[in-house]
């Protein structure tokens, strides 16, 4: 690209990147680059800055915390009662150590002593009471939202002595334990919790017991973050509890993606997130690390519409399970750091079963399920049926930067099979008003979400219990309604188990979810001497550990 | 001062605080009407795991379900006792949110103001002094070049060579002194396009007056026959126009800062419009219709002060030469 043409065709992306990979390369060809051979011993000290695409909308901690963006302050301004790590495992953190009655409806958490906010606040009993409540409750009408994953079943909690607290559940809750490990369960110090919400959403009258602090920040600009000296408390699990290495974090917002990733190549910052996942490949060849860990959760997918003809008709949803190429998705859009799905839930959960056979590509077994079902291909390749066309139309998710691309070209594996495909990309406030499960007009919902524990899979996907009704069955799948029920009161994991493994291969055969790919919606960039950090369950970096290596 | 005067300053106060009012009252229906609001489309986020059910009952915990009347009546009292009220995407009180970015916007502004009013005048004197054979007639064309080149095509390229080729700014530091002013040169340009076409026609009208040519046949320098003699009555319909730019310079701001990457008015603008947050809109909507109504009303209250031949009479009789025509011939100017 010559830049007479760049600057013809007014394309501020395009303007960027030229200048700033002209100017990385030369950076790169005067300094000699070479990946650091790192000595692997932590280094005290350092500063570094992330860039990221956004900083969110609000800074109330129960309504950011799940926060793609907020999420990486929280993560080193608060702390969690568990650590869950990239594997699902619930490993203790700032609860020692815990118990529950036979019926799991009674938990007893026992507290790390000599905790406290960066108010001076202790954490104690009574600090994790408030927190619980405001968790599961909010405070609506001042629009602070409660968390919404939170066990809807709580009933209450009490402090029953300064390092011990007790909490009650009105049924079964075996997922209440790996759900404190939940991005969302932050804890914050009462003082900040009894603020009204617009100071609670001023991010410096937050205090939290984090290994860092706020020093300054400003909305849409920046977030600046200094090591507390004092910190003693980190999670056991990431092999280190004192204060961090790095001095400062700064979180800077650059919406331009190729900037970011160009900042970081020129050496101006140290991590960049989002990158494209087409620019990963040279950037690893370059020496920079990537990192591309999966959150525990479902993978990207479809939740299909039941209550839409075609979609009503199994042989149809099956058709469409074994019509997609899933393998030609992470060859085209992806790059061999995503994974192929095994089930509806990422295979990194715990209970999570191997289902590949039922996601197999048989373009074949597709065709012939449709003839079954009474869909004629034409001349023209579209199948149709009683004069109505075989249609889809697809509502790329506006929360997954790669959807749209998906989509298409998934549009073209189906189009070969006789689907008429239509693809409609909306914002992401249209989207949200627009796009439900199971509503009018949307065949297929996409789903990107995260969870900490299976167990709670179940319960959202009829409408029983507040439930979401997924695929618009309501309650009229009788094996579906039993097995939620059963998976909701299991009381340990050895009953709950086998379980999981049957609804998994029932909603698949069933071709209730359609699987894509497993889902990566973090994408991390960063410089070769920046060494260390760690990514906890729902793929967020730490840099509590991180450090700079000479 | 006379009672005529003091009249037709309370109508023009009249017609501002109308003007301040239909904006806001604008606002908001043109945001309500729209499907969604910020509230929701966080509460919608997959992320979430919130039923319909219970978006339904945080929303109506907030009262954000009643009646578009209902919900214009209580923002409206806000406003009008001084309450900007609380923006619903970020939590934070408006009147904080504006405070936080207003100092970078004002910055610009006024750079871009006194880039926009300087190079107007470099114009201008370039069009009265420039031999034709040396380009007199490319200055002339100057104002429609600037107009019509939008800012933010100048913005990028002042970007690419300053900031990229020749390294004099960092794009991921915006508010350092040289992008402030590469900031404010893209901003200014199309601005100085309005002023320097008034100037140029006024000067072009004075240098054919009678002192004038009394002047320069006194064997008066060109550049004091400009700055003592042609340049204050030219001027005087200048200053309608500056007023006037003010809301190109809001406008341009706002573009400006998104281009340069600055956080000020215009990203608080955008942010705010991309999530339909209602307050915010409605408070930066207002505020600025309340400083292009003020400076214009200045602008207008100031005419009659500066130029004696301005009269403002009470009653049915009116002279040709109120303020009120004077701003007509300068919008004509603009235009032609």
């Amino acid at each position: 690209m010559t830049e007479r043409s760049s600057l013809l065709s007014l394309s501020r992306r395009r303007l960027l990147i030229t200048t700033s990979v002209a100017a990385a390369a030369a950076l790169v060809a005067t300094t000699g680059f070479n990946p650091a051979q790192a000595a692997d011993s932590p280094r005290e000290g350092g500063d570094i800055t992330f860039l990221i695409d956004s900083l969110g909308d609000t800074w109330i901690p129960n309504n950011s915390a799940i926060s793609s963006f907020q999420g990486h302050i929280w993560g080193h301004v608060t702390d969690k009662l568990l650590y869950v790590d990239a594997d699902g495992k619930v490993t203790p953190w700032l609860a020692e150590r815990w118990e529950q009655n036979d019926k799991a409806t009674e938990f007893t958490l026992h507290l790390k002593s000599g905790v406290t906010f960066s108010d001076g606040a202790p954490l104690d009993a009574t600090a994790v009471v408030a927190n619980l409540d405001i968790w599961y409750a909010g405070r609506k009408a001042e629009g602070i939202n409660p968390i919404g994953l939170f066990p809807k079943t709580y009933d209450r909690a009490e402090a029953v002595d300064a390092s011990t607290v007790k909490v009650f559940f009105k049924k079964p809750t075996l997922g209440f334990i790996p759900t404190l490990g939940y991005h969302g369960s932050i804890l914050i110090s009462p003082k900040s919790i009894a603020q009204p919400a617009s100071e609670q959403a001023d991010l410096s009258k937050t205090s939290g017991s984090g290994p860092y602090v706020v020093e300054s920040w400003k909305e849409g600009d920046h977030v600046t973050l200094v090591k507390r000296k004092d910190y003693n408390w980190g999670p056991a699990a990431v092999g280190h509890t004192g204060p961090a290495f790095l001095d400062t974090i700064t979180y800077k917002l650059v919406s331009e993606p190729s900037l970011r990733v160009a900042s970081v190549q020129s050496g101006q910052a140290d991590v960049a997130y989002n990158a494209s996942p087409q620019e990963l490949k040279s950037l690893k060849e370059e020496g920079f690390g990537i990192s591309t860990p999966r959150y525990l959760g479902f993978v990207n997918g479809w939740a299909v519409n039941t209550t839409l003809a075609p979609y009503d008709d199994v042989k149809v949803r099956q058709a469409l399970q074994a019509g997609i190429d899933r393998q030609e998705i992470i060859d085209t859009v992806y790059t061999p750091d995503w994974k192929l799905p095994t089930s509806f839930i990422q295979s990194n959960v715990p209970g999570a079963t191997d289902q590949s056979a039922l996601l197999a590509y048989d373009p074949a077994k597709a065709e012939k399920l449709l003839d079954e079902a009474g869909w004629s291909k034409g001349a023209n390749g579209l199948r149709t049926k009683d004069g109505k066309p075989l249609e889809i139309t697809l509502h790329s998710n506006p929360y997954l930067a790669t959807s749209k691309s998906v989509d298409e070209l998934i549009a073209q594996q189906l189009g070969k099979l006789g689907w008429k495909v239509n693809i409609r990309a909306y914002d992401v406030v249209t989207y949200g008003e627009k796009v439900k499960y199971a509503g009018p007009a949307v065949p297929t919902y996409e789903v990107t979400r995260s969870f900490i524990d299976a167990g709670t899979v179940a319960s959202i996907l009829t409408n029983a219990n507040n439930g979401e009704n997924w695929f618009g069955l309501g309650e009229s799948d009788a094996k579906l309604n039993d097995l939620r029920d059963k998976i909701a009161g299991a009381a340990s994991l050895d009953e709950r188990n086998p379980l999981l493994d049957e609804l998994q291969h029932y909603i698949l055969e069933q071709g209730y979810f359609v699987p894509r790919t497993q889902i990566v919606q973090r994408i991390y960039v960063q410089s070769p001497t920046l060494k260390g950090e760690v990514y906890n369950g729902v793929a967020y970096a730490s840099y509590y550990t991180a450090f700079i290596a000479d | 001062m006379s009672n005529a005067y003091l009249t037709y300053a309370a109508k023009r106060l009249g017609q501002a605080v109308v003007v301040i009012l239909l904006a806001y009252v604008f606002t908001f229906v043109v945001v309500s009407i729209l499907p969604g609001d910020p509230i929701t489309s966080v509460l919608r986020n997959p992320q979430n795991g919130f039923s319909e059910e219970e978006i339904a009952e945080i929303i109506a915990a907030q009262g954000l379900d009643k009646p578009i009347a209902v919900q214009l009546w209580n923002s409206l009292s806000g406003f009008l006792t001084g309450d900007l009220g609380v923006s619903m995407r970020s939590g934070r009180p408006v009147s904080t949110l504006i405070a936080e970015v207003l100092p970078s916007t004002l910055i610009l502004a006024s750079t871009g103001l006194a880039v926009a009013i300087i190079l107007a005048m470099a114009v201008a004197y370039g069009t009265q002094f420039v031999p034709k054979r040396y380009g007199q007639g490319l200055l002339r064309g100057f104002p429609s070049l600037f107009l019509s080149v939008p800012n933010f095509v100048i913005g990028l390229v002042l970007i690419h060579v300053f900031g990229f080729q020749i390294g004099l700014f960092r794009v991921i530091n915006p508010d350092s002194f040289w992008a402030t002013l590469f900031a404010a040169i893209a901003l200014g340009i199309p601005v100085s396009a309005q002023i320097a076409e008034v100037l140029i026609a006024n000067l072009d009208r004075e240098a054919e007056q009678e002192y004038a040519a009394v002047a320069r046949s006194r064997g008066i320098g060109r550049a004091r026959l400009f700055a003592t003699h042609l340049l204050k009555p030219a001027s005087l319909p200048v200053v309608t126009v500056v007023a006037l730019t003010i809301g190109e310079l809001l406008g341009g701001s706002l573009i400006t800062e998104t281009v340069f990457g600055r956080t000020g008015i215009g990203s608080l603008v955008q942010r705010s419009v991309s999530t339909q947050d209602l307050p915010v809109l409605q408070a930066v909507v207002s505020l600025g219709a309340v400083v292009f109504v003020i400076v214009n009303l200045i602008a207008d209250l100031l005419y009659p002060l500066l130029d004696p031949r301005v009269k403002i009479l009470g009653g049915k009789k009116r002279t040709p030469t109120t303020a009120d025509e004077v701003s007509i011939n300068t919008t004509k100017a603009v235009a032609s």
